[in-house]
């Protein structure tokens, strides 16, 4: 694998990981935006640009899009989180090109009228989607307790009202802004053509205009530790399980921290084998329970998610906050971290098989902040996490403490809250 | 692309399968014995799931716990699933790990403990699964489409029914295991950087004096009725449909894809430009296929608000009425392409190449080289679908719809 980085005139950045002998391309456009560098007037407004991007450009209609990707035999798709907006092709190699291009044009999209009122239609029907879905609306809503006040609170989708007000103008302009070409990432990964993706970057980028990009970060972080616990419930009363989403802070995606939040999360909270899964899962007291490190560019959490009967969710809640102060008291066994680390390097070896896993590694870390780490580079930092630095991230970010936690399903019946 | 595709039988029967990956560090191994969910038996639908879970608890010398702590130690990314036809486990690792991980498995296969102890955990483990499903409506909305359309019990939840997994016995689940986790239809696959005579060696030694036997064949029952609403409260309501297709088996199957996929396969597909694309009807649509051994299916799937479902089902009906007579060659084109391209990535999973020698061996017999399959896919035509179209025309409709209110479904379909 031999890591490519070129930087076009107007700040475009070009960047692949190639693997020879790959049996396929994956490529992507990285754009840095997402829910954050919305405001309240055009919450939601990075997804459905996303959608609006498939409906076509002055020159190609959404349909000739749809035809020239299933034409490719490509698996195109894009994704909108709170940062990114990732637009992602995975062709054979003799494709490349062709997938650069079409991504490429795409990212000047019309934005018709006409398309907008109709994708509208289908961003609500997505939200409505996911809102009959488990955990029915608990994690947007944790994510916008535990982020009080801070543009990380808006959850991506946004909601009915903010998208039913959203206005076509407004996208036009958030487009032009957040779309420069110093705000994009072009990634590959597998078997690539790097001199082949820069000169389409160069023949279908190159005129883009720059813009200013004005800092992302710097809105001061509400932290719940210097605060107080919070417990909100969302009542949906046919709901066969209870569904509790719980989230106190972690290190942010700049700490070294991180690496190390990862792997305790895994020997806490992975869906299998993990402190959380024998206490609970694998009894049947849950239908689910685990715990995951999110970071973002400056802030970072640990989401403890749990599913059970109503009846049960205060005591099971109680159980895993007893479980987080045992191991704040008692550290965790080396064997433990031993086998969470064979385990990630498996999954790292695994997923860097292929390409269209390894693209979102790479092209996220260089959007985060121009930084590239191999396969072998992750290997290393698996290999190199001891206890001390697991228990350094205990000790830094107190799993008991406090924590923002939201309850969605029929509730038991006594009120929630006394247990925290 | 060369490709080496290997295979051995045991004299057990026990079906070995191999492809080597070069390019890949990892290896993936997948066992399956012939204990699905179709052996439930009346009155028992989850003993299959059940059992496979308490395979996992325990088993040789190793406790439930050591065999997830010597998988995950060794880096192994493991599973286990129930089917209609078999009980899996899977499992994925760096290849040097392969001969810690194999005497795992065949614990897990010849000597699971069954242990008294754990029936109730797995029990409380599979109803808490079951209450899961309960709370997804396209889960839901697919499973009861299942029973509608396929014979009974190839149609049955494999994941089980609360009130047929309360009263099951130890003695249920050990009778089971002995019956049906046997040598003949066992089939282990495995790809990806592999020794292959190694791995035979191995395998032999671990299995080979596995005492034969095979589990007794299923005789297909009744079917449910045409059509039926599930009554949930949300705001979406789900519609699913399904009709009769060529088993995987069957030459046509190839056909009976490919027109699938033009109507609905991928976002160039007619329900993605008609529902979606054009009327803004609903996030998600597709039609696909499905395959058991002896039966298949032709299934649609949408999802949206009430006010707009019927709607959307009728766009849908008329798509599917649409269809014979009117495919295009550039259509066609589009699907060959997707499918190939799906193909050759498929050489980069190695997981993915030991599930599909596997699938293939189940359905087939034998195994296709990947390029036989393009093949197959460059002799489709617009012709030779539009005469599988002609020849098989939709009738006999099975359709689901969950939701607050059901959704009409013209009678000539369903009759």
């Amino acid at each position: 694998m031999r890591f490519r980085h070129e930087r076009l005139d107007n700040g475009l950045d070009v960047i692949a990981e190639v693997t020879d002998g790959a049996v396929s391309t994956s490529v992507g456009f990285f754009v840095k935006t997402g829910s954050r560098d919305e405001t309240d007037a055009l919450w939601g407004a990075s997804h459905f640009l996303e959608h609006m991007v498939f409906k076509g450009t002055a020159d190609l209609s959404g349909d000739e899009i749809n035809r020239r990707f299933d034409w490719m035999g490509a698996a195109a798709n894009a994704f909108t989180s709170e940062e990114d907006t990732v637009y992602h092709a995975a062709v054979l190699p003799e494709q490349q090109q062709e997938a650069v291009s079409l991504l490429a044009r795409m990212m000047r999209p019309a934005l018709r009228t006409e398309d907008f009122d109709t994708e509208k239609l289908v961003i609500l029907e997505e939200i409505r989607m996911y809102d009959d879905q488990p955990p029915f609306g608990a994690d947007d809503r944790c994510r916008a307790a535990f982020f009080a006040g801070h543009p990380l609170a808006r959850s991506v989708l946004g909601t009915i009202d903010s998208i039913t007000a959203l206005d076509v103008d407004a996208m036009r302009d958030y487009h032009d802004r957040r779309y420069a070409p110093g705000n994009i990432v072009l990634a590959a990964t597998g078997a690539v053509d790097f001199a082949g993706l820069v000169e389409a970057a160069r023949r279908q980028c190159g005129d883009w205009e720059p813009r200013e990009n004005p800092p992302r970060t710097g809105a001061p972080l509400p932290r719940p530790p210097d605060g107080r616990s919070s417990v909100a419930t969302i009542t949906r009363p046919s709901a066969t399980l209870e569904y509790a989403v719980r989230m106190t802070a972690g290190p942010d995606g700049t700490e070294d921290d991180r690496f190390p939040a990862k792997l305790l999360a895994m020997i806490l909270g992975d869906d299998s084998g993990s402190r959380l899964y024998w206490a609970l899962v694998d009894s049947g007291a849950a239908e689910h329970a685990s715990l995951h490190h999110h970071d973002f560019l400056d802030a970072g959490l640990f989401a403890t998610q749990l599913s059970c009967d109503a009846a049960d969710v205060e005591g099971l809640l109680a159980r895993i906050a007893d479980l987080y102060s045992g191991v704040a008291r008692g550290g965790v066994a080396a064997a433990e971290l031993e086998q969470a680390r064979n385990k990630l390097a498996g999954r790292v070896v695994l997923a860097g098989e292929r390409p269209r896993r390894r693209l979102f590694g790479v092209g996220l870390e260089w959007a985060h902040g121009d930084r590239y780490r191999s396969v072998a580079d992750d290997l290393a930092i698996v290999e190199g996490i001891g206890l001390d630095d697991v228990h350094r991230v205990l000790d830094r970010w107190p799993l008991h403490g406090p924590a923002a936690t939201v309850l969605a399903g029929p509730h038991p019946a006594t009120s929630p809250g006394h247990f925290l | 692309m060369k490709q080496t595709l290997l295979s051995a039988t045991l004299d057990n029967g026990v079906v070995l399968l191999g492809e080597s990956l070069p390019g890949l560090e990892s290896v993936a191994v997948a066992f399956h014995a012939p204990a699905g969910a179709v052996h439930d038996g009346p009155g028992r639908c989850g003993l299959a799931t059940l059992s496979g879970e308490m395979m996992l608890r325990g088993a040789g010398r190793r406790s439930s716990r050591e065999i997830v702590e010597a998988l995950e130690g060794a880096g192994v990314q493991w599973s286990q699933s129930v089917s209609a036809s078999h009980v899996s486990f899977a499992g994925a690792m760096v290849a040097r790990q392969l001969p810690e991980a194999l005497p795992i498995y065949a614990d897990i296969l010849r000597r699971p403990r069954l242990a008294a102890d754990e029936l109730e955990n797995a029990r409380q483990m599979v109803l808490q699964n079951l209450a899961g499903t309960e709370d997804d409506p396209a889960h839901r909305t697919l499973s009861a489409l299942r029973q509608l359309h396929y014979p009974s019990p190839w149609g049955m939840p494999s994941e089980g029914i609360s009130a047929e997994v309360e009263p099951l016995d130890l003695q249920a689940v050990r009778s089971f295991v002995a019956a049906h986790v046997r040598p003949g239809g066992a089939i282990i696959a495995i790809a990806g950087r592999i020794d292959w005579d190694d791995f035979v060696h191995r395998v032999a030694a671990l299995f080979g004096d596995w005492e034969p036997g095979a589990p007794p064949p299923v005789r297909p029952g009744t079917r449910g009725p045409r059509v039926r609403h599930v009554p949930h409260d949300s705001q979406q309501t789900h519609m699913a449909l399904a009709w009769s297709a060529p088993p995987y088996r069957s030459d046509e199957s190839y056909e009976a894809t490919a027109g699938l996929a033009i109507l609905g396969g991928g976002t160039s597909a007619r329900l993605f430009t008609e529902v979606r694309e054009r009327r803004g009807l609903c996030y998600s649509v597709s039609a696909g296929y499905q395959t058991l051994r002896d039966h298949a299916a032709a299934v649609c799937h949408a999802g949206t608000t009430a006010a707009r479902a019927q709607e959307t089902l009728d766009v849908i009906l008329a798509e599917i009425g649409r269809l014979p007579g009117t495919i295009t060659a550039e259509e066609l084109d589009r699907v060959k392409a997707r499918a190939k391209s799906g193909l050759v990535m498929q050489q980069e999973s190695s997981a993915a190449r030991a599930g599909a020698l596997a699938r293939q061996w189940y359905h087939l017999g034998g195994v296709r080289t990947l390029a036989e399959e393009l093949d197959r896919y460059d002799r489709l035509t617009v012709g030779s679908i539009e005469a599988w179209l002609a020849a098989n025309p939709v009738r006999d409709l099975s359709v689901v719809s969950l939701g607050r209110e059901p959704l009409e479904v013209p009678h000539a379909l369903s009759a």
